[in-house]
């Protein structure tokens, strides 16, 4: 018994000791992260600081998309030069996705092949140095340079081989298309042709980049945080804070959580429906949503077993959008039936869906095409074969929980799905090499202010990358449409293609995004939530009183 | 018979307790069908997220299934996988083990520098690399985790082997003509046995922690498969709004842990002689 006791006092003693060291390893990690941990605590103190000073600054919680504000390096760091406000384009698009004047102030054309754009007098780069047009053509040579050897940023995706010319003394910029270009103003307003001081650019270095936006980068630490300075010459009136700190948070939770301990002011795309309606709940907090140009959907493998127009259509019968987007993933999409966004003047209410969810009317499909499961196994089968879709899905604005909900819905109805979940390089890939039978994306639809490019995803000569759908009235339209500068032509041919997409059962349509942003109202006023979401920060943040 | 079985118990009671509880946990996966109260995998997406009722005891998972039944369900998931786990890094580890200890020489250095080796990475990352590797599912995992979890066992059994191996009935049974494989197998593997199996025992525990811990970060089960760490995984963005998704598979795998932890301790009082 003595011995026992004995044993039980060091098993105490030990765990004890065990515990002290832990705690003790808890403490020297704290202290080791110093990093992390000091700008978080500044980060907090400069949050505190903002309800009292004036001016002062604000801190912002958002996803780490890029450690770079280089347009040159890739479209999330183009992305990041624009939303942080440290770039601007010269057309900007406004709350109605139509690009308008920023940069300049007229712009002129002919025959929508050579056009000319004034830049507007008086605008200098946060350095001091003068915008002229000079410096903007050198900015977009540069792109084109460095497209050319290899960079993944690609200017020439939406202006394919134009020649830019400079006149300083009239302050105006020719710019000669390779083709007919009648949205030549929404393709300027793409991060890729923002524009930074050349002069200043050091490739790689990240802080080299200087723009003319309202903010410039003022210090940073790698993969944590930017903090960014007001630029005193700014051109188009006072920049309300001295500045602001930019705070990367991955994690939806971490950003709600974030918001809500003080930590940062502002965060971007809370996507867990459970910590938006917590946040939409509290009136200590806006969020500022908006359907947006950014579509959920699924393509199909028409060189598969998708291939089979039954199928598809019982696919379509058996999805419930209207469920998936509102109570799935929490209402963070808009449910709709086309590809083209319903928030967007493309002739939505012109559509007709027969596809209507119907879950009975879906398996009615599948057994009157003769999609039947004759070995009692519980999955169905097409010429002798178990049906068994290999679904691939990446982790990006709740693509994921689209695609199990849909994995789950096929499968209760004797549709074998394979729902895989892989990281997003892999799934291009595997795209790419037609490996998949249905795979999601998350696709800005109207990047430049129209569809057009998009809308090519589904032309026969382009949809080797995304499952080869093959439709010959659609080709002729897409044909039709990509030359056309008839703006009521084109928006026939808009709803003309949607509409065959629909019939065809060609893509499984879950949603539009509704991008957000929340931000803490005793703190900062002003924060609005664009359609095309290039536009985060800008002189309309101000501090509250 | 009834009178060893109470001679034992009244030696035993912890065992005794513990070996029950065990059985119970084994027993709600053997009859989960009988327990649970709905399809663990039928989702009924407009019944997303529900608190615990009187419909749904524990509530509904982000797909409206019902999560009583498929934490029900989880037990044949995570248990299945962790005894499998555990006889194969058992058996495994201890072939190799007294192998190693009987032969020695080259045979031993191979075998234990083999084993150097893998215990040499942090286990989980290692297993975290070859669940990459492989693939993502509860059969990879399996594999990641045997691949560095036997080393345990074989060097423990190689301990046990080398302590006997000299002694004079081996070297009587070796001059008497025996084969070296009855003499492994009559000899050395009872020697070895007790600790090897109170050591599987208190591995079944842990084990099953580190299947879920692979399930939580992807590696492990996937989707729609009931597994507790995947339900974990699955509840975390509901942490703060809806817990329950989070706190039932927690508690399953705490309870589960802790019975079987305990059974291995109260076994080592059952077989290990120098506890008497």
């Amino acid at each position: 018994m003595k011995k026992m006791k004995k044993r039980r006092f060091a098993a105490l003693a030990l765990a004890a000791v065990l515990a002290l060291s832990m705690t003790a390893c808890g403490s020297s990690g704290d202290s080791s992260g110093t990093d992390n941990t000091a700008t978080t605590a500044e980060a907090g103190e400069a949050a505190d600081a903002t309800t009292t000073a004036s001016g002062g600054t604000f801190t912002f919680g958002c996803d780490y998309f890029s450690e770079y504000i280089d347009p040159s390096v890739n479209v999330n760091s183009a992305w990041s030069l624009v939303r942080f406000g440290v770039g601007e384009t010269l057309f900007a698009f406004d709350e109605d996705a139509v690009a308008q004047e920023n940069l300049y102030d007229e712009a002129t054309t002919d025959d929508y092949i050579t056009w000319t754009l004034h830049i507007r007098d008086g605008i200098t780069f946060s350095n001091g140095k003068d915008l002229t047009a000079s410096a903007v053509v050198a900015c977009w040579e540069m792109m084109y340079e460095k497209e050319a050897a290899g960079s993944s940023s690609a200017p020439s995706q939406y202006l394919p081989d134009p020649t830019f010319t400079a006149d300083d003394e009239a302050g105006t910029i020719t710019v000669v298309c390779s083709d007919v270009t009648t949205n030549l103003k929404g393709i300027l307003a793409y991060p890729y042709f923002a524009v930074i001081n050349v002069d200043s650019y050091e490739e790689g270095v990240v802080d080299s980049v200087i723009g003319t936006g309202p903010y410039v980068l003022d210090s940073y630490v790698e993969a944590t945080s930017k903090t960014f300075v007001k630029n005193e010459t700014y051109w188009n009136g006072e920049v309300p804070y001295d500045g602001y700190t930019a705070i990367y948070m991955s994690d939806s939770t971490t950003k709600a959580l974030a918001i809500q301990s003080g930590d940062v002011d502002v965060v971007e795309n809370v996507t867990t429906a459970s910590d938006l309606e917590t946040l939409k709940a509290d009136s200590a907090y806006t969020v500022e949503s908006t359907a947006g140009g950014r579509l959920a959907n699924t393509y199909f493998n028409f060189e598969g077993v998708l291939a089979n127009d039954a199928l598809r259509q019982a696919i379509q019968y058996a999805i419930d959008d209207e469920t998936m987007c509102n109570i799935t993933v929490g209402g963070i999409y808009t449910a709709g039936c086309s590809v083209l966004p319903s928030s967007m003047d493309f002739g939505y209410d012109q559509l007709t869906d027969p596809y209507e969810y119907d879950l009975g009317k879906a398996v009615e499909v599948l057994d009157e095409a003769g999609i039947v499961d004759t070995d009692g196994d519980g999955i169905r089968e097409i010429d002798g074969e178990n049906i068994n879709l290999t679904y691939l899905a990446y982790e990006s604005r709740q693509l994921q929980t689209f695609a199990e909900a849909v994995a789950t819905v096929l499968n209760s109805i004797g549709i074998g799905v394979d729902y895989q979940v892989k990281d997003y390089d892999t799934i291009l890939g595997l795209q790419a090499a037609g490996d998949f039978d249905m795979v999601t994306a998350n696709s800005i639809i109207v990047p430049t202010g129209n569809p057009d490019a998009f809308l090519g995803n589904f032309y026969s000569g382009n949809s080797q990358d995304y499952g080869y759908y093959s439709n010959e009235e659609y080709d002729a339209a897409y044909e039709k449409l990509i030359v056309s500068t008839d703006e009521d032509e084109k928006m026939e041919l808009y709803v003309e293609m949607q509409q065959i997409l629909i019939d065809d059962a060609a893509t499984i349509v879950h949603g539009y995004y509704n991008s957000s942003i929340t931000y803490n109202n005793s703190v900062i006023t002003g924060v609005e939530m664009y359609p095309l979401d290039y536009t985060w920060i800008t002189t309309d943040w101000a501090p509250v009183g | 018979m009834a009178k060893k079985i109470t001679a034992f118990v009244k030696k035993y009671p912890a065992f005794t307790v513990f070996f029950l509880l065990a059985l119970c946990v084994i027993g709600v996966a053997v009859f989960a069908p009988l327990i649970a109260t709905h399809d663990p995998y039928e989702a009924v997406l407009a019944d997303a997220v529900q608190a615990p009722s009187a419909e749904h005891w524990f509530g509904t998972d982000k797909m409206g299934r019902d999560l009583f039944s498929r934490v029900i369900y989880g037990a044949r998931t995570s248990l299945s996988a962790s005894l499998t786990l555990v006889c194969i890094i058992m058996v495994v580890g201890t072939f190799l083990g007294i192998i190693a200890g009987y032969f020695g020489g080259l045979v031993d250095a191979v075998i234990m520098r083999i084993s150097d080796m893998m215990i040499s990475f942090p286990g989980m990352v290692l297993a975290i690399a070859v669940a990459g590797i492989l693939g993502a599912n509860i059969k990879n995992a399996i594999i990641a985790l045997a691949i560095v979890s036997w080393t345990k066992y074989a060097r423990l059994a190689r301990s046990l082997v080398i302590k006997i191996r000299h002694r004079d009935y081996i070297a009587a049974a070796r001059v008497t003509g025996s084969r070296t494989s009855y003499i492994l197998y009559k000899y050395m593997l009872p020697n070895v046995l007790p600790t090897i199996l109170i050591t599987g025992f208190t591995d079944i525990g842990s084990m099953m922690l580190e299947i879920a811990g692979l399930s939580f970060l992807g590696f492990g089960a996937q989707s729609p498969t009931a597994e507790w760490g995947l339900m974990l995984n699955e509840g975390r963005a509901y942490m703060t709004a809806a817990p329950w998704l989070m706190v039932f598979p927690g508690l399953a795998i705490f309870i589960t842990v802790v019975v079987f932890n305990l059974l291995g301790d109260s076994l080592r009082d059952v077989l290990d002689p120098r506890h008497e």
